[in-house]
């Protein structure tokens, strides 16, 4: 049972005692992992982290492979001048699915002249799954493996693709005197400041779906809906369930590598089905595993799903 | 010229294919081929060798390394000692042939696949096919090998005249590993994962009422039906049958996929196979890259195409 | 009982391509990870689970590098009561060379033991010789390819050697003895980075491959090191509907399950 746990916070930000109920679920997923009773397929990407340093057993010499798709040169971080950090997250670095999204997101930094640069093969696991699956050893030598990268190339800025990537970096990792964000709230910035330029129009109806490490767990709500409010023609219809109280796509807490064994409606049809009703055509959202478990049943339904950087692909 | 010594395999009365990859490295490096054999009524084609050397004793003695070492020290202390003693690459090949190795200190290579006679250079398997090994040996001796299934074959050819035969004496048990019995292996239900040949099914076949018409293909084939998450969450298929990170890993001979795109959590459950065989509509498809042979085109189309060329003959 | 078991440190590269470098002579292995040989793993998992049963103790033994010391600290972490790294900075190829300085260690060390596991076969060389070999050169009995171990009996082990197509044989084997052990026999227990920092506290014994080599010399020699003839993805099988499955069915026939 404390496998089913999806690490959304929910229960976390709602206790009117201040239990932190996710925390100690965190506590006895530990208990499990130390006695190794624990689902192989928990186990396998535990396995493939503590070896390739991520949850797919990748290899690691592959990491930096995305940037192929890109018309221009990535530079290694300790080229760069700012010492901006482009921090990728596995999903992006391997899926097939989302390996678009640090592509587009390069490309639109590029665009609006935003320096930064990379880790490549030297980034591994970010470790927020990892430590929500329990394993507090591998957490801390992943997290220790990461932070003398940055030392050691001194990081001043780090931009976080995934939402997950910028929880831990941000909350987990103790003081690193370095600024965690994430993209959307770069992106937001750069349009403001009139670096990028939304300039054409989507005619699609939209949906914004709030991540939980993006929304309720970092209070990141206004940055997504700003930009893609900017774009022409663009009036972004809203979950009954939004901002704080957003239904989690259950992707989170280890749940990517591990599916339940039970039958039971997903949280992820439930969101498709509202979306349909509200007349959306296309869900909308910044976070990896959220496009993965929702455009699962809106394929099926005949929606899409898109990361906002493909939306914003579209109209720059 | 001298003679290479054939370790024969044969199981419950038949004499695996697989021997004739031994006898067709004994060919390609130009030496004779005695076939070690237990007596018996095996169907061998006996022009394929120079000598069949019968053993009077039961299958069950070939499956023991050392009675089997036992024999074989015999025939390589008399006079005409081998060149090479061949196994095939099998169970109880590599069983044999190591343990032989061990007691004679002979060299032994294993899983040979390539041959090159100018040098005498053995082509061994490294990191499951990534890349070979050349090995020679280097002291004057008998050469002790496993040949992979399938490499050789070709070279076993006819030679126009029969077998000379022999028949040797017996072996008896011994105390230190004795035979029980075989064992086929526990069915509970259907095990995906002990299957050689899945047929396995994803979206792609569109709905539910397909499945029958794909599990009739399926017994045409003798392959056994698995599937994708998605077709298991629809309960077209039972958990049982799913392939994946949530479901089975499997690692068939060949795993033919139908209808299915290739999610991540997919392929780590069935990357491994020997052979990969997808059909799917989409040309992008990521299944495709990680496929040994495939066929762009609809599933259903491709099923019903299947079905009627077997069973038209 | 007290057992045995080898343990290798390979690299992990399953998913990578490997370059051949230095004009054929050797591999490039510098950017990839290593890990447990998956053999070994079942290995120590089967001989941790007798011990656990039965009483008595496992030893975790590797040949290799001084980092190979990780694979023994897995092994402890997993139940081994010890450790012990015979250090050789050289990659070994030949199994004979590898399995004659491994009896000469039990030899001159007089080892105790009631059985000595090993993996099946390395995923690097897949040799699947080392057991065999040294159960041969001890005069000791033999299994490999053991996917069940049945029962435990004073003297003998009953247990069941995979063969092929789902067909197994069940064979009775005198103690002491040398077993193979196949993947799948057992679900390797997960090890969790606290459990490998505690066995950390383990003394590791370490001894020079040199004092057990022998003569030292290989019998066989890895000469160079070649490709595979090129695949490159898949094969796409065109034409008409007709023509593709033909030649799917012919595929199916030539791989022997049609």
């Amino acid at each position: 049972m404390p496998w089913y746990c999806t690490a959304c916070n929910a229960c976390t930000i709602r206790c009117p005692r201040d239990v932190k109920p996710s925390e100690m679920i965190i506590e006895i997923r530990s208990s499990l992992v130390e006695n190794g009773d624990i689902p192989l397929a928990i186990q396998k990407a535990l396995e493939n982290t503590f070896v390739q340093k991520n949850p797919w057993g990748k290899p690691r010499s592959k990491r930096g492979e995305w940037v192929e798709k890109l018309d221009f040169k990535v530079p290694h971080i300790s080229e760069t001048k700012h010492k901006r950090l482009l921090f990728l997250c596995c999903v992006h670095a391997y899926d097939p699915r989302c390996m678009i999204i640090p592509v587009n997101v390069a490309q639109l930094l590029n665009k609006a002249g935003y320096e930064f640069g990379i880790l490549g093969e030297e980034e591994c696991c970010c470790g927020n799954e990892i430590r929500r699956i329990g394993e507090l050893g591998l957490f801390e030598e992943l997290m220790e493996e990461n932070k003398a990268n940055f030392k050691e190339y001194g990081v001043e800025e780090i931009i976080a693709l995934s939402p997950h990537c910028m929880n831990t970096l941000k909350n987990e990792y103790g003081d690193m005197g370095i600024k965690v964000m994430h993209y959307t709230e770069v992106l937001s910035n750069l349009i403001k400041e009139g670096l990028l330029k939304p300039e054409k129009t989507f005619e699609k109806e939209l949906i914004y779906h709030d991540p939980c490490f993006l929304g309720k767990q970092n209070k990141i709500f206004e940055q997504p809906r700003e930009i893609l409010n900017n774009i022409n023609n663009v009036k972004l219809k809203e979950f009954s369930r939004s901002r704080e109280i957003s239904l989690c796509c259950e992707g989170g807490g280890g749940r990517m590598f591990f599916e339940v064994e039970a039958q039971y409606k997903r949280n992820s049809e439930t969101r498709v089905e509202e979306a349909q009703e509200k007349g959306a055509e296309v869900i909308t959202t910044a976070c990896p595993f959220c496009v993965m478990t929702l455009e699962e049943k809106a394929v099926e339904k005949g929606l899409a799903v898109k990361e906002l950087s493909e939306i914003l692909m579209e109209v720059i | 010229m001298g003679y290479a010594l054939i370790i024969s395999e044969v199981r419950r009365g038949v004499f695996e294919e697989r021997n004739l990859d031994a006898i067709g490295i004994a060919n390609l490096a130009g030496k004779d081929a005695y076939l070690l054999i237990p007596e018996g009524n095996y169907n061998i084609n006996g022009n394929m060798v120079d000598k069949i050397i019968k053993v009077k004793t039961e299958e069950s003695m070939f499956l023991n390394p050392l009675i089997i070492t036992g024999l074989i020290t015999k025939i390589m202390d008399s006079s005409a000692s081998p060149e090479m003693v061949i196994f095939t690459h099998s169970s109880s090949g590599i069983e044999m042939a190591s343990y032989l190795a061990g007691k004679m200190g002979l060299p032994i290579i294993t899983d040979i696949s390539g041959y090159e006679k100018n040098g005498d250079i053995f082509f061994k398997s490294y990191y499951s096919d990534k890349v070979f090994g050349q090995f020679k040996k280097t002291k004057e001796s008998p050469l002790i090998l496993t040949v992979r299934s399938g490499s050789f074959k070709d070279f076993a050819t006819d030679k126009g005249k029969q077998a000379e035969e022999t028949t040797v004496e017996g072996l008896s048990g011994i105390e230190e590993r004795s035979f029980i019995e075989y064992v086929e292996e526990e069915k509970t239900g259907v095990d995906i994962t002990k299957a050689e040949f899945l047929l396995s099914l994803g979206r792609g076949v569109g709905n539910k009422d397909e499945i029958p018409k794909f599990e009739e293909l399926a017994q045409l084939l003798k392959a056994t039906i698995s599937g994708s998450r998605p077709v298991v969450d629809k309960q077209w298929l039972p958990k049982e049958r799913q392939v994946g990170t949530s479901g089975k890993t499997v690692k068939p001979k060949v795993y033919l996929a139908m209808g299915i795109s290739g999610a991540f959590q997919h392929i780590a459950g069935m990357k491994d196979s020997e052979c990969i065989i997808a059909v799917n509509k989409d040309p992008e498809a990521p299944i495709f890259q990680y496929a040994h042979y495939g066929i762009v085109g609809d599933a259903n189309k491709i099923r019903d195409k299947l079905k009627d060329i077997i069973q038209g003959g | 009982m007290d057992i045995l078991v080898f343990v290798k440190r390979v690299a992990a590269t399953q998913e990578e391509e490997l370059r051949i470098i230095d004009d054929g002579k050797n591999i490039d292995l510098s950017k990839i990870p290593f890990k447990m040989n998956d053999w070994d793993n079942y290995a120590v998992e089967e001989a941790v689970k007798i011990v656990e049963d039965k009483g008595g103790s496992v030893t975790a033994i590797s040949i290799g590098s001084g980092e190979s010391d990780e694979v023994l600290r897995r092994a402890i972490a997993m139940g081994s009561k010890d450790g012990i790294l015979i250090e050789s900075n050289e990659t070994i190829h030949d199994p004979a060379l590898r399995a004659l300085a491994i009896y000469n260690f039990i030899k001159k060390e007089n080892m105790q033991f009631d059985a000595i596991f090993t993996g099946v076969q390395s995923e690097d060389d897949q040799f699947a010789a080392t057991g065999g070999f040294l159960a041969g050169k001890m005069g000791l009995s033999y299994a490999s390819m053991v996917i069940g171990i049945d029962a435990i009996e004073n003297g003998y082990f009953v247990l069941r050697r995979e063969l092929e197509g789902g067909l197994q044989e069940r064979i009775k084997i005198k103690t002491p003895c040398v077993l193979s052990i196949q993947s799948g026999i057992n679900e390797p227990r997960y090890v969790s980075i606290m459990g490998i920092r505690k066995a950390s506290k383990v003394e590791r014994k370490i001894m020079k491959f040199n004092d057990y080599a022998g003569s030292g010399d290989a019998v066989i020699d890895l000469i160079r090191w070649s490709y595979p003839e090129k695949k490159g993805g898949a094969t796409m099988l065109t034409g008409e509907v007709d023509a593709q499955c033909k030649e799917l069915l012919e595929i199916l026939k030539n791989k022997g399950v049609y």
